[in-house]
Parts: C-alpha cells; sequence; structure tokens
C-alpha cells in the first residue's frame, strides 16, 4: 500500500484530510474488523463524526491523524462491542483481495504465513499492527490513540513485531 | 542504555527506514527478518473499492448533510441544547452564590446590627442614615417613639393609665465637611423652626483648624419622626442614640395631689367663713398660705412633666466628616478603604473557593473516572 507523509498542517480543510487518510483510515478499520461491508459503514461513519467535530480538535494534544484515528478506533470498538465480534477478532484474517496474477508465489506464501500467525495474537496487539502498518501511524500517534507513553508505544510495536516474527517461524 | 533498549531502538528504526524505502535491507538478519515482516504487514493493508472512496469523497464534499427525517424534535431543541451547558453553569454559580450567601450571611446581620445600635463605623453611616430617612412600616418596632418602645420606668409605672407620659431624647451626630459647617448649622436650626419646634442652646466653630456644632433642640413629638428624617437628610448620620422614660407616675401623683390641695383649699375657705374667733381665721389663713404653696409648686410641677413629654429634647453634634481631615487624612482613609475591599473581595473568594475546590475536583475525579471506564470498556472486546 501506498505510504502517505504524515506531516500535516493544522489548518488544512477536512477535504484535504480526507484524501490524505482515507484508504489509511479504512484500510485500519478493516483490519480490526475483518468485514469489508462492516469497515465501508465504521469508515464512513468516522469521518462524519470527524467532520462534526472538528472544533474539538486541539493541536497541541497531537495531530489531525492521532485524532481521527483515535475516532476510527472508536468507532471500530464500539461496532465491535455492538456486534459481538470478539471470536472475529481472533480468527484467521480475511482474504481482503485475492492475490494478483502475477504476484510471486513466494510472497504468497509469505502472506499466507503471516495471516495465519496473527491468529496468536491478542486484540490489543492486532490493534497495535493495524495502527502501524494499516493506519501508516507514528510510533507518537500511536501512543496518542492508545493514550500511553511514545517509548511504551515503540516498545509494545517491537514486542508485538517480535512475537509475530516467532509464530510465523513455528 | 540497556542492551534490550538499544535493540528495540534499532529494530524500531530499522522498521521505519524498510517502510520508507520499501525494502529490507538491514545487515542484521533479526532486524532485516522484521524490516520483511513489517513490509508484509504494510502491503497486506486492505485497500478501499474506488466506488466508496467516490461516495465518501463526494459526501465530505457536501458537508455530510443528513438526508431530510421528519422533525420530530419539539421546537426550540436546539435553542435548548445551546444553551444546556449555559444553564448548568449559571445554575452552578447560583448554588453557590447561595451558599455563600447563606454560609456568610453572619458578618452581614452584625454589620446591620451595629448600624442599629448607632456604631460609629463607616458603613454604618450610611445604613443609619438611611433608616432614619425611609422608615419603613417593619421598622416601627424600633422606632424609639411608638408605643411599644416606651421604656418601663423602675420606680413605678402607673399602670391602667390610657396616655403615658414619655420623656423623649434623642442624640445625633452628623459628619459634614468644614466647607459645610455654617450652611448645615443653619439647617438644623432650620428643621427645629419649620417643625414647631425651637433651639434652646447651640455652638458652632468652622474655623480652619476643625470644624464642630452642638444644638439641642426641642421638638414637638407629633412632628419627632419627620423632624429627624429631615435632620438624618443634612449629613451622613455617624452615630445615633435615644433613651425614653416613663414619667406617667409622676404626672399621676401630681395632678392627684393638685386635686387634693384644692380641696383642701376650698374646704379651708368654707372653714374660714365659718370661723368665729380671730385664732381660728389666723390659723385656717396661715395653712391656706401652706395649701396655697402647694398649688403652686404642683401647677409648676405638672407645667414642666407637660413640656417634658410634649416636646422631645434632640441634640444634634455635628463633628467633621472623615475623609475631609487634611491630605494625609484622606491618603490613609483612600488606604484603608482599599484595604477593607480587598479584603472583603478575598472573603468572598475565599467563601467561593472554599466550595468550588472541593466540588471541582469532585467533578474532575468523576470526569476522569467515567473516562476511564468508558475506555476501559470500551477496550474489552480487544482483550
Amino acid at each position: 500500500m501506498e505510504r502517505i507523509p504524515v506531516a500535516t498542517a493544522d489548518t488544512e480543510t477536512f477535504a484535504a484530510l480526507y484524501e490524505r487518510t482515507f484508504p489509511r483510515v479504512y484500510a485500519y478499520v478493516a483490519s480490526l474488523l475483518r468485514d469489508r461491508a462492516a469497515a465501508e459503514d465504521v469508515t464512513a461513519q468516522t469521518f462524519e463524526r470527524a467532520y462534526r467535530k472538528q472544533a474539538s480538535y486541539r493541536p497541541r494534544r497531537g495531530s489531525r491523524e492521532a485524532w481521527l484515528f483515535g475516532i476510527a478506533r472508536n468507532a471500530a470498538l464500539d461496532e465491535l462491542r455492538r456486534r459481538k465480534r470478539r471470536a472475529r477478532l481472533e480468527t484467521e484474517p480475511v482474504d481482503d483481495a485475492a492475490p494478483a496474477a502475477d504476484e510471486a508465489v513466494e510472497l504468497a506464501l509469505q502472506r499466507e504465513t503471516v495471516r495465519a500467525a496473527l491468529g496468536a495474537l491478542d486484540g490489543r496487539e492486532r490493534d497495535l499492527l493495524a495502527l502501524k502498518f494499516s493506519g501508516g501511524l507514528s510510533n507518537a500517534e500511536i501512543a496518542r490513540v492508545l493514550g500511553v507513553s511514545e517509548t511504551a508505544a515503540g516498545t509494545r510495536l517491537h514486542r508485538t513485531l517480535t512475537k509475530l516474527r516467532k509464530a510465523c517461524d513455528e | 542504555m540497556s542492551d534490550d533498549t538499544a535493540t528495540i531502538e534499532r529494530d524500531l528504526e530499522a522498521i521505519e527506514t524498510a517502510l520508507g524505502s520499501g525494502s529490507a535491507t538491514h545487515a542484521d538478519p533479526a532486524s532485516r527478518a522484521l524490516q520483511e515482516l513489517a513490509l508484509t504487514l504494510a502491503a497486506d493493508a486492505p485497500a478501499p473499492r474506488p466506488e466508496l472512496a467516490e461516495q465518501l469523497g463526494r459526501r465530505v464534499e457536501e458537508g455530510f448533510q443528513r438526508p431530510a427525517k421528519p422533525n420530530r424534535r419539539a421546537p426550540f431543541a436546539d435553542l435548548r441544547e445551546a444553551f444546556a451547558p449555559l444553564a448548568g453553569v449559571a445554575a452552578t454559580i447560583l448554588v453557590i452564590v447561595g451558599l455563600v450567601v447563606v454560609l456568610g450571611g453572619g458578618s452581614g446581620s452584625d454589620d446591620s446590627a451595629d448600624s442599629a445600635g448607632g456604631g460609629g463605623g463607616g458603613g454604618s453611616e450610611a445604613a443609619s442614615g438611611k433608616a432614619l430617612r425611609s422608615p419603613a412600616p417593619a421598622d416601627q418596632s424600633r422606632d424609639p417613639f411608638s408605643e411599644q418602645s416606651a421604656p418601663r420606668s423602675g420606680s413605678g409605672f402607673a399602670p391602667g393609665q390610657p396616655n403615658r407620659r414619655i420623656e423623649r431624647t434623642f442624640s445625633m451626630e452628623l459628619g459634614v465637611p468644614v466647607k459645610e459647617m455654617a450652611r448645615v448649622a443653619d439647617q438644623v436650626n432650620a428643621v427645629a423652626y419649620r417643625h414647631g419646634g425651637f433651639v434652646l442652646s447651640s455652638s458652632v466653630d468652622s474655623g480652619e483648624g476643625g470644624g464642630s456644632g452642638d444644638f439641642s433642640l426641642r421638638i414637638p413629638v407629633d412632628q419627632l419622626r419627620p423632624a429627624l428624617r429631615d435632620l438624618a437628610e443634612l449629613a451622613p448620620v455617624k452615630n445615633q442614640s435615644q433613651t425614653g422614660r416613663d414619667v406617667t407616675r409622676q404626672h399621676v401623683t401630681a395632678k392627684d395631689r393638685l386635686e387634693a390641695a384644692r380641696a383642701e383649699r376650698r374646704s379651708l375657705l368654707r372653714r374660714l367663713e365659718a370661723a368665729t374667733t380671730d385664732a381660728e381665721a389666723e390659723a385656717i389663713r396661715r395653712r391656706l398660705d401652706i395649701v396655697g404653696g402647694e398649688i403652686n409648686g404642683l401647677r409648676s410641677q405638672l407645667r414642666d412633666l407637660r413640656l417634658r413629654t410634649s416636646y422631645a429634647v434632640v441634640d444634634v453634634t455635628l463633628t467633621q466628616a472623615k475623609k475631609d481631615r487634611g491630605s494625609l487624612g484622606s491618603f490613609g482613609d483612600a488606604f484603608d478603604d482599599a484595604g477593607k475591599l480587598l479584603a472583603g473581595f478575598a472573603g468572598v473568594t475565599i467563601r467561593v473557593l472554599a466550595l468550588a475546590l472541593p466540588l471541582g475536583l469532585i467533578g474532575l475525579l468523576g470526569w476522569l473516572a467515567s473516562r476511564s471506564l468508558r475506555r476501559r470498556r470500551r477496550e474489552s472486546v480487544l482483550a
């Protein structure tokens, strides 16, 4: 997935923020929910909530992305609670997109291995990975979304990746 | 820095590098493995349908207009919502102010008690003057000239007498600027004459070194209230006091004795007419002289009592107004006033804070607890 620079001015328009973050917000929500239809609903809900709550954003409390992903995370978790998808979180991730015909077999195998290994992680760890690799947030932004220090976010991320790598090796 | 921390930092940096460049090239195999994993995870991120991006993009451009729904909200619901926080704040302030007033009410009533008692404080001056200028009906109980406030004579009070005879004395101190001393002195005299009274004695000093004045007025009792009101309007009342003495018993006694003396004189006159010897007539004349003297004395006593109870003694003292005592005094007064003002503000602030701080702290703790609880409940789905 194309990674977009996270640097943003606090004065950018909401449309610009949407353009810049929409794919990543969707990717994060979809990674968390594992349900394409629900992810689309929650993504739309996230942007609508953010649009209506623009005045509540305070630059000193973090970047606009961190604020937006905080809204997305709350919406996704609420959706999970509503639909009691806890079980889904622990299942193997749904194949979101079929591998391209020309994709290397090795890469496809590697993806399958990682998807299978993700099942060994708990919900919080998967949430962390989704924020980092689907949402494309920096460690500081992840820390802001999760309400922890940046160091703690980095340490957790490293621990989770190490755990995932071990799970892939097994 | 421990080895673990160094390793974590190295790996995190390697991950960021890989995500930025799109390739895993770290020299350390472990770090490179994490780089590859990170790239796989990033590449495996779900992508949205182009239709969704287009559809949501349109909604963003339109400002997320909600589809029109039948308005089931009560009229002015938006206004109510907008003003709800304001109403909440106003209600909180009202409650706090109410509590402050209730808790801090003691000092206020003390002040008013001072003024009623004729205290010399600056704050009581206005209160005293005001009370005199506008005696409300409810203030009758404090009216020194009403029947209720008539003092009881310690040496007998002649019960059953419908018309009480009360001697009334009122003293009043007015704060007058030196420049105004002569004018106010004239007006004191004028007030006495206007209400049918007179000035028994007066002395006024309006020299540059200071100013003062003393007046002893006699005011008809039925004109006392308006006369006092007029006097109080001449200048701020600094002090006031009143006394009353019930002399009904003396009046009744003198009257009875006068009647008796008159009866005796009539009897003596009848006996004198019937006297048969010179010696007897002489004795009766001597007795008549004595009784005549008694009658004159009693008449004088009654006249004096009548005068004392028909006219109230009003002693008026004019003193230099506090804020008029030279430039140094005014400066000091200004400091005093500023100090009192600051102390008053500080008192109110402390009272408000004493209530607002604990309430605010409780509110803050509650808000933090509910926020934490909500977060935990929300994240419980990830556990």
